[in-house]
């Protein structure tokens, strides 16, 4: 049997983190995972990260996940990869299938970040190909490069789903449409204003009633419910599409605690019951990431690492006093992650109408995932600023900060409070570098010129799909709906490293579309 | 513990409903109505319900369905899903041929 | 309320086949389960229903279920408990385990059992399947086996709805009597219930409800290990067993449900649920693949153990107890319960009736060991797959 001071099972953000931190604070440590590649849903994660800058944001998460490795391996954890945990005994022994053999291990400490599975939601023809899970899509077209299929229709307006959902469009996929069950849109404004302005129409109180196919999907149909979930006769919509994403929520893969014996609840799944330190019910057994509880990548690594504060306590590595310093870090930069409109206490709830600085909130983000300008008209002042300025379309209380942190002129501003809406200081110059423009994890962000002479305006947008178009050509300038608005010119196309791949596009508009087009699509000649 | 449960409590007839014909386990082709159908012979627990019927019971364990499996039994006794006990999670996590399952090895 | 002509503690096998024959001839039957229906033995074992290899002594009731029960059993209960008669392979792999083989022949032949002894040539060409290892088998064409789920769960639904009222989560603290007679019963919640007769069938947990009448038995707690693997093209219908010490078959549903024990689980730390240990796994998977190649590359999905009460001569107590009229018993079962289990709940149900029992069970009395002289000394072996 071999020994480790901390075996750590999972090599997600999670465990990674816990066993960068139980190594660097004298651990013997080593962490198992499955898969081939570790860094679990990270290399998966092409998009930017929310947080400031400590929690890593706007690193996409693959990135983030090779300078975890990076790390790793540096401290010098053990990293053992194709290697499945089979079970896990009392006390503190795990077994594990490495190549055609099983070996045990013994820890003074287990921690267990084994994450979370895809739920899945059981309709008439859901077991036909076709039907997958949204974290399916992500590893088939971010990982393989393989396009999960030609027209899909998405189910959840989670974050998962609305992420996906984008990354589907940037794979040449198209996207018929976005649906969930729930009367609002679950997932950030942000994302869903993404899918919005490409044009992806959002079906709420809506459920899959079928899908067909001759062995495979080749039609859905979808239908709103009413209060008690029954199909409301009549509101039945058809789609000929060849993919179902299911993004319905994830389940913690806790079968490994629930095994070792440790108490447990319910929490959209099987949580085990932890102290602060997500420390079980059994002495020395932690649980940190999903399998805690679902969240996100962002806080799951912090959580990996007070795990590691806790084992370290209890296997003798850090005293009492150096736990506590050590959590009260931690658990600082973890709280500002968890608040805002998407925490876990706001989850769910209905009756939020205006944000922590209350203003009224936009319903129709809710609704049909982008905001009219009456709304918008709360949040920015526009008309009658002269010169080049950010537009910052982020409406919702999302702890995030990269916009703050990117203008080095200072014109953005969040504050300490990470979660609180993004302002633009009138007082300040923009110097229309369009940093912010790129840095916006949530791409919410434009910089508008009111008037370049004319009778024009030019409005700056993120842009994150190939090819890139071309300087001098023509299209249709679309609103935050998708719609074609009119024609517009692309004047600038910006690329740079700091950039991190999101070019940010330029076009020219009539004036008086300065605060509606936000997209653009390349016009297709008829006769092509 | 397990709590006090009078298996001959009354938790109403079986009514069909139009989706009983759904798969639900997909591993071992069981379906909503069979599941409800087993509720109310009797099988009031989730392991009663895995045994007799054997949602759950296949290659992935209950990772796919067990959730909706639970809901689902949970709904016909007309109680919250929490109030549910869980079936017991067992080695191996991953199917595991037996060849490489029977080569303990000592690794140093 | 809390009263009824019968008391079952215990719905096993047993506790709900007496249940459901209760019910047949109309007498009113709570049945009360500490946890919940069929979790002890009854649903933790091979699914063995054998008459072969088993003590003179209990062959009896084995053979009356073989004969009047598990035949018509499916079709009585009108759900399909997955009997077959297809014999049981006992594999050997040396010339003792031959004259193992050999004495139970000779054991079966005085009870009318018709057992064979294969050699290795007729091994090689009737069981391909099994390895070169294998030298020397007994076969018992009679033997069989059932799906010990559905038998339970199935005896349970059927009693429940001729009306039987089970109580599940319901522990028994212990028996009361009165004017002599066991009549009343305490659980842990404090609920209290009477009957005319009770009928004790709970597995070792049994052991501390007789000791508060004043009877110990001499049992001990020992754990046997499954594996199941998933489901595959039949390779063969019949129960089998081997001298290594594993048993099992190859189920209706196809995947294969193996059993043994590794010999160290009695000495493990602190051993409190029935998720497997660390090593009987991979022991019974090793020595499988010795003696089943073929199996070798299936995968197992499950792994799960359970208790064994077993008493010291790893035979059955069934029967009344002088001490306590009215209290009937089957305990200690010792890891072979399942195959009679639907013969002695039906004797139970009859004894609980105040009628005689259709077979001699005077040999399976409790206080077999109360009395120890040099020649009564048991000598109990744990080999040879003698697990149902």
């Amino acid at each position: 049997m071999r020994r480790y001071d901390v075996c750590i099972i999972g090599a997600g953000p999670a465990g990674l983190s816990a066993a960068i931190e139980a190594q660097k604070l004298g651990m013997k440590s080593a962490v198992f995972d499955e898969n081939h590649r570790p860094g679990g849903q990270l290399f998966k994660q092409i998009h930017k990260f929310f947080g400031s800058k400590e929690h890593m944001a706007k690193i996409r998460g693959f990135e983030i996940g090779k300078e975890l490795l990076e790390e790793a391996k540096n401290v010098g954890v053990d990293v053992h990869l194709d290697a499945v945990v089979m079970g896990i005994y009392e006390p503190h022994r795990i077994t594990v299938r490495e190549d055609d053999s099983i070996t045990s291990y013994s820890a003074d400490s287990i921690i267990v970040s084994t994450g979370a599975s895809e739920k899945t939601i059981p309709f008439e023809g859901w077991t036909l190909p076709g039907v997958i899970g949204a974290g399916a899509a992500q590893t088939m077209m971010n990982l393989y490069g393989v396009r999960p299929g030609k027209k899909i229709l998405m189910m959840g307006s989670g974050n998962v789903g609305l992420v996906v959902g984008f990354q589907l469009l940037q794979a040449g996929c198209e996207v018929a449409a976005l649906i969930d069950a729930a009367p609002r849109i679950g997932g950030y404004g942000v994302h869903a204003a993404k899918l919005a302005r490409c044009g992806i129409p959002f079906y709420l109180s809506h459920t899959v009633v079928k899908a067909e196919g001759n062995g495979k999907v080749e039609k859905v149909t979808i239908a709103e419910i009413d209060k008690n979930w029954e199909f409301i006769p009549g509101t039945e919509k058809t789609f000929d599409v060849d993919t179902v994403c299911l993004a319905v929520g994830l389940t913690p893969m806790s079968q490994l605690l629930r095994m070792a014996g440790c108490k447990t609840k319910y929490a959209g799944g099987t949580v085990p019951v932890c102290d602060k330190f997500g420390e079980t019910s059994i002495k020395g057994l932690f649980a940190s990431g999903d399998v805690s509880g679902i969240e996100e990548a962002s806080s799951a690594m912090i959580g990996g690492k007070i795990s590691a504060v806790g084992a370290a306590f209890r296997c003798g590595f850090i005293n009492e006093k150096e736990r506590e310093q050590k959590y009260d870090e931690y658990s600082l930069s973890l709280f500002k992650l968890r608040k805002g409109l998407f925490s876990k206490e706001n989850k769910g709830r209905t009756d939020i109408t205006k944000t922590d600085e209350g203003i009224d909130l936009s319903m129709t983000l809710f609704k049909k995932g982008y905001m009219t300008e009456e709304e918008l008209k709360k949040f920015v002042r526009n008309s009658e600023i002269k010169g080049p300025h950010p537009v910052i379309e982020c409406t919702q209380n999302i702890p995030c900060n990269p916009c703050e942190d990117s203008c080095s002129f200072g014109c953005i501003h969040v504050g300490n409070e990470i979660s609180a809406v993004p302002k633009f200081d009138e007082n300040k110059k923009c110097r229309n570098c369009k940093m912010c423009v790129a840095s916006c994890p949530g791409q919410a962000i434009f910089i508008v010129d009111n008037d370049i002479g004319d009778g024009y305006a030019s409005v700056s947008f993120p842009y994150e799909f190939c090819p890139l178009p071309e300087i001098g050509e023509k299209g249709f300038a679309l609103g935050r709906d998708g719609k074609d608005l009119c024609v517009a010119e692309i004047i600038d196309v910006t690329t740079n490293k700091a950039f991190d791949s999101t070019a940010v596009v330029t076009m020219k508009v009539p004036k008086e579309m300065s605060m509606t087009a936000r997209f653009y699509r390349k016009e297709v000649p008829v006769n092509e | 513990m397990s709590k006090i449960i009078d298996r001959s409590a009354d938790i109403g007839e079986f009514v069909p409903e139009k989706d009983d014909d759904i798969l639900v386990c997909r591993c071992e082709e069981i379906t909503k109505g069979e599941i409800r159908k087993a509720v109310h012979m009797g099988l009031y627990t989730m392991t009663e319900v895995k045994r007799f019927l054997r949602p759950t019971m296949g290659l992935c364990q209950g990772q796919i369905c067990g959730e909706n499996v639970r809901r689902i039994i949970a709904k016909e006794l007309k109680e919250p899903i929490e109030a549910l006990k869980e079936t017991t999670a067992r080695p191996p996590v991953r199917p595991i041929e037996m060849e490489v399952f029977g080569n303990e090895v000592e690794k140093l | 309320m809390n009263t009824s002509d019968v008391l079952i503690i215990g719905a096993g096998v047993v506790g709900c086949a007496a249940a459901y024959y209760l019910r047949k001839n109309g007498v009113s039957v709570t049945v009360l389960e500490s946890d919940m229906i069929g979790n002890g033995g009854s649903s933790r074992n091979g699914g063995g229903v054998r008459i072969s290899g088993r003590d003179p002594r209990e062959l009896g009731i084995c053979a009356y279920g073989v004969k009047n029960i598990w035949p018509t059993l499916s079709e009585e209960l009108g759900i399909d408990v997955e009997y077959r008669q297809k014999g049981y392979l006992v594999c050997g792999y040396d010339d003792s385990h031959k004259r193992l083989i050999k004495d139970r022949i000779n054991t079966a032949a005085k009870f009318g059992i018709k057992m064979e002894l294969k050699e290795e040539e007729e091994i090689r060409s009737l069981y391909p399947y099994v390895s070169e290892h294998v030298t020397c088998a007994g076969w018992t064409p009679s033997d069989g086996v059932a799906n010990p789920l559905k038998t339970t769960l199935g005896y349970y639904i059927r009693a429940r709805e001729n009306g039987a009222r089970f109580i599940t989560g319901e522990k028994v603290l212990c028996i009361e009597k009165i004017k002599g007679r066991a009549r009343k019963v305490i659980t842990e919640s404090g609920n209290v219930y009477e009957a005319e007769s009770i009928i004790l069938a709970c597995g070792y947990g049994g052991r501390k409800i007789l000791n508060s009448v004043g009877i110990e038995v001499l049992m001990q707690k020992k754990l046997e290990e499954v594996i199941v693997t998933e489901p595959a093209p039949r390779l063969f219908d019949h129960m089998i067993g081997g001298m290594s010490g594993f048993y099992g078959q190859q189920t209706e549903h196809g995947s294969f449900v193996l059993g043994s024990s590794c010999g160290r689980e009695t000495y493990l730390f602190n051993k409190s649920n029935t998720v497997s240990t660390y090593s009987a796994p991979s022991f019974i998977c090793d020595s499988i693949g010795v003696d089943i190649p073929a199996l070798k590359k299936l995968k197992v999905i499950r792994t799960w153990s359970g208790w064994i009460d077993r008493s010291y001569d790893a035979v059955p107590i069934i029967g009344n107890i002088e001490e306590v009229p009215g209290l009937f018993v089957s305990i200690a079962s010792s890891g072979h319960g399942f195959g009679p289990g639907p013969a002695v709940g039906f004797i139970l149900s009859e004894l609980a009736q105040g009628r005689p029992s259709p077979v001699d069970i005077s040999k399976l009395h409790y206080d077999r060991f109360d009395y120890v002289k040099y020649q009564d000394r048991y000598f109990v072996s744990d080999v040879g797959g003698s697990f149902s």
